[in-house]
């Protein structure tokens, strides 16, 4: 029975995540060049262990089939982003496993799961096979314009270039598929706190802000991960809310934590706190 | 030049779509050789029916009894022959009991002079007896006009509702261009009813509406009813929009112009409501018109007298179409509360992603939050429906949601919201 | 009578703090497992030997202290026999006295010996399959080794060539723990119905 309205406006949810994926690619065939044939693999493996994991999964247990939102494929395009570029193909795979089968799945599907899947799966990865994952010297200050397009640090496969990265974002915010106030808020508390403590123990605001911007897979995160809506909160405030904790956080765990990067965990975190921060803010504006 | 004034919160901009219809004057539709009129054209219990298989009936004559709560008188809209009582299923799914007169015989009111009756000779009661007797009900919902008016208390405003937000649909449009003085008596008569002052009248209309409307607007103004532009967002037609954005606190009286005209007809011309303007429009109708045409015409026959279907339909709808019911064939005949019908294409639906999505998982986006006038939040109310948990429902709000389909509108998931949530209301 | 359908750990989240806790390598979830047999059916033994002479707000000190009893007993053996393994165990072992399988059964459960024993007796063994299931998943993914005791020429390690490498170290850790446990009984739940 087809009901009210017979009108509609702005994409349909399969055209968002399409349009995500999209955004991404010319970061990745970046990354591509960058890194070569390993990059590639690793982003067609993660790509293609989401499929299949969400294509058994939904046939067996929701006798359903759901890749045709294109959730699958994007969140595979994500956890590519985020692993280096040389790690064996077995992590990417696990990954993605990990990311669709529990993360996304076990909760009912897209829509309900409150953890962000590719977060997920790499935060699995990273505490399965530290050894991969480990803070690298950051050669040199980033500070040239060289390393907004082309960053020599090797780290994910995401990080290799924050123009591209940022440019596809533009789209996105146009069409409103992202909304402005997470981004901006993760940024702005994370470079806050970069500028503040992470000079220490030399002293206080004397962080390396554009080493940590352009490392770490901080745009990626603001911009794309932290983003779904699935997880984040319904109104402004609270994406405001959500945003500033990821971007605290990520610095805590970026900075004091051995690893090279605290986006993941810290994301996974805050998400955590979504319902909470929605309950909270229920009268807010939206 | 004033900011216009809106509701607060919430809302939607359709496309417009009016271009298609809203400069051809309104036309007198062929009258059919068949009319078909249910006893159910209004928002309450169906009137009884009174009339039975091989009686004559004249133009006008009542044929239905309102009897019940929410009912409203029905009349033969052409004289002539009933060949059977049936019952009938409308679009809105209701079933109703309806009577098929097959034409013949003299028309009594149409073509002939009439005498005009001095609204001011009533008094109250009189008025609203000739309003309930010739079975006028609002145009724009279905609420019978008489008893609406009975249970309005004391109101300090009247609100002339000529905004008419849903695209495509220009009836009200064209009635304001061609038959401002009518309408506008209406409202005087109305007025009168509550004694109030012609300061207390507001003529709504939408702002970018007021260039084309400037004859009604110096009419409204002559007789010292004040003309309230009002933004062009859906849904600033419905009542509780209309009263949120002008009357403050105030009691505020709503009526559309199609209902106003009615009452004109009624009380002056001793006119039962047996016709009424409504827009046949889209892209897959030859010719897109606005036509006065009988109650009981099928919508087969207004869409012939619009040159006839320029390609095949992908959806036809009645209403307007962001409230209106799909139907799939164009039998069913015209009642008081169709203010359109639009034969839609592909092009029309496909334009903005509707209809090709199927319906996908919420993925808590959000936007139906922003757009619910209400300040209702649809994807929770969505989700404690589909739990089946009415105590949440409750304290959500959902009695307060009025279906204006504004947070199916812009879902991405083409989740068919109001239907859950009117279906969540008998949880 | 011997129930061992309804598992106390994957059904009913019995005891799962020693569960995740010691569930690491398959020797010690083996001889945790024991050891929670033992006791319980220990104590069993000896609240239905004593049920006629006891007050009923004597039941449950009574079975404290001779859980705490047997668990000491427990305890001396494995620091005489299996010193290491027991040093893996830590706090556990002590726990065990005050493991809410035990608990709950000295309230819920059967009175009469004839009954309590085979009741006990399906607790126990039930947990500590059940534990071994557990600690067998997370040792084999999570270290690529199988930990048993050793005999003759046999380390008492068990490894798994690849795995053993690069193992999925998160299923050591708590929430690998949690995940195993997790799936384990939903997938014991779903095979029940």
């Amino acid at each position: 029975m087809i009901s009210a309205p017979h009108l509609h406006a702005g994409p349909t949810s399969r055209r968002m995540m399409l349009s995500v994926v999209v955004c991404l690619l010319p970061a990745g065939l970046w990354a591509v060049v960058r890194y070569g044939p390993p990059a590639l693999y690793v982003l067609l493996a993660s790509i293609a262990a989401s499929l299949l994991t969400e294509l058994a999964i939904a046939a067996l247990a929701f006798r359903r089939f759901t890749l045709g939102d294109g959730s699958a494929a994007l969140t595979g395009l994500l956890i590519g982003f985020t692993l280096p570029p040389a790690v064996p193909l077995y992590v990417p795979i696990a990954a993605a496993v990990f990311a669709i089968a529990v993360v996304k799945m076990t909760f009912g599907g897209l829509g309900r799961n409150w953890m962000n899947p590719a977060l997920g799966g790499r935060v699995f990865v990273m505490f399965s096979w530290p050894v991969f994952f480990h803070a690298s010297p950051a050669a040199g200050r980033a500070d040239s314009l060289l390393r907004w397009i082309w960053n020599g640090t090797p780290g994910a496969i995401g990080d290799v270039s924050a123009t591209l990265l940022v440019l596809g974002s533009v789209y996105l915010f146009v069409r409103r598929i992202i909304r402005w106030e997470t981004p901006a808020a993760f940024i702005g508390s994370f470079s806050l706190a970069v500028w503040a403590f992470a000079g220490l123990p030399h002293g206080f605001f004397r962080g390396d802000l554009p080493l940590y911007l352009l490392t770490g897979g901080l745009l990626l995160g603001a911009l794309y991960q932290a983003t779904d809506p699935v997880t984040s909160p319904l109104t402004r405030v609270g994406r405001l809310v959500f945003g500033a904790g990821c971007g605290l956080l990520a610095f805590l765990v970026r900075r004091f934590g051995p690893y090279a990067e605290g986006v993941a965990p810290a994301v996974v975190f805050m998400n955590m706190l979504v319902p909470l921060i929605n309950r909270l803010t229920r009268r807010a504006a939206c | 030049m004033s900011q216009a004034r809106t509701f607060p919160r919430g809302g939607v901009r359709p496309p417009d779509r009016k271009s298609l219809s809203e400069d051809q004057p309104i036309r007198k539709a062929c009258v059919p050789s068949f009319a078909l009129l249910p006893m159910r054209q209004h928002a309450g219990e169906p009137a009884r029916c009174l009339v039975s298989p091989g009686e004559r009936v004249r133009e006008g004559m009542l044929i239905g009894r309102a009897e019940g709560p929410g009912a409203a008188n029905v009349h033969a809209s052409v004289p002539g022959l009933i060949r059977e009582v049936l019952e009938v299923v409308l679009p809105s799914g209701a079933r109703t009991p309806a009577v098929r007169i097959e034409l013949d015989g003299e028309f009594e009111c149409t073509g002939r002079p009439q005498t005009a009756r001095n609204w001011r000779e009533f008094i109250r009661h009189e008025l609203l007896e000739r309003i309930e007797e010739k079975g006028v009900v609002g145009l724009g919902g279905g609420q019978p006009t008489a008893a609406k008016l009975r249970a309005a208390g004391r109101p300090q405003l009247l609100l002339v509702n000529g905004v008419e937000s849903e695209p495509y649909l220009t009836a009200d449009h064209r009635l304001l261009v061609e038959k401002a003085a009518e309408v506008l008596t209406g409202a005087q008569i109305v007025a009168s009813l509550f004694e109030l002052e012609p300061a207390q009248v507001l003529l709504c209309i939408t702002e970018d509406r007021r260039q084309t409307l400037a004859s009604a607007h110096g009419q409204a103004a002559a007789l010292g009813f004040r003309v309230e532009p009002l933004a062009a967002r859906y849904p600033q037609g419905e009542e509780q929009q209309l009263r949120l954005a002008l009357a403050g606190g105030l009691d505020a009286l709503v009526l559309n112009v199609g209902t106003l005209l009615a009452i004109y007809e009624a009380v002056v011309w001793g006119t039962p409501l047996i016709e009424r303007v409504v827009t046949v429009s889209g892209s897959a109708v030859r010719r897109p018109s606005n036509l006065k045409a009988r109650l009981g015409t099928r919508l087969r026959e207004l869409v012939e007298d619009c040159g006839g279907l320029a390609g095949r339909p992908e959806r036809i709808v009645v209403g307007g179409p962001l409230r209106g019911f799909a139907v799939a064939d164009l039998e069913a005949p015209l009642t008081k509360e169709m203010a359109g019908v639009l034969l839609l294409g592909r092009g029309e639906l496909r334009a903005r992603g509707s209809g090709t999505a199927g319906e996908a998982a919420c993925i808590g986006c959000g936007r139906c939050i922003e757009a619910c006038p209400w300040g209702l939040r649809p994807l929770e109310l969505y989700h404690w429906i589909r739990e089946g948990e009415p105590r949440e429902l409750r304290r959500l709000g959902l009695e307060r949601c009025t279906e204006c389909g504004c947070c199916a509108y812009v879902c991405p998931s083409r989740i068919p919201l109001v239907r859950w949530l009117a279906g969540g209301r008998w949880l | 009578m011997l129930n061992l359908r309804d598992n106390p750990l994957l059904l009913y989240a019995l005891g799962i703090c020693p569960a995740l806790a010691v569930s690491t390598r398959v020797d010690n979830a083996l001889v945790m497992g024991l050891l929670v047999l033992v006791v319980l059916m220990g104590t069993t033994l000896v609240m239905a030997a004593l049920e006629p002479v006891l007050p009923e707000a004597l039941r449950l000190p009574l079975a404290l202290v001779a859980a705490a009893g047997l668990v000491t007993a427990g305890d001396l053996f494995l620091r005489t026999y299996l010193p290491g393994l027991r040093e893996g165990l830590g706090i556990y072992v002590q726990l065990v006295a005050v493991n809410c399988l035990l608990v709950g059964r000295t309230e819920t459960g059967r009175r009469r010996l004839s009954e309590a024993a085979p009741e006990a007796f399906g607790q126990g063994a039930g947990f500590c399959l059940g534990l071994l299931l557990v600690a067998l998943v997370r040792e084999v993914l999570g270290a690529g080794t199988i930990s048993l005791f050793p005999v003759g020429s046999f380390s008492g390690t068990l490894r798994i060539g690849g795995l053993a490498e690069q193992p999925v170290r998160i299923l050591l850790l708590a929430p690998g723990a949690f995940l195993v446990l997790g799936y384990l009984a939903a997938l014991y739940n779903r095979s029940r119905s």
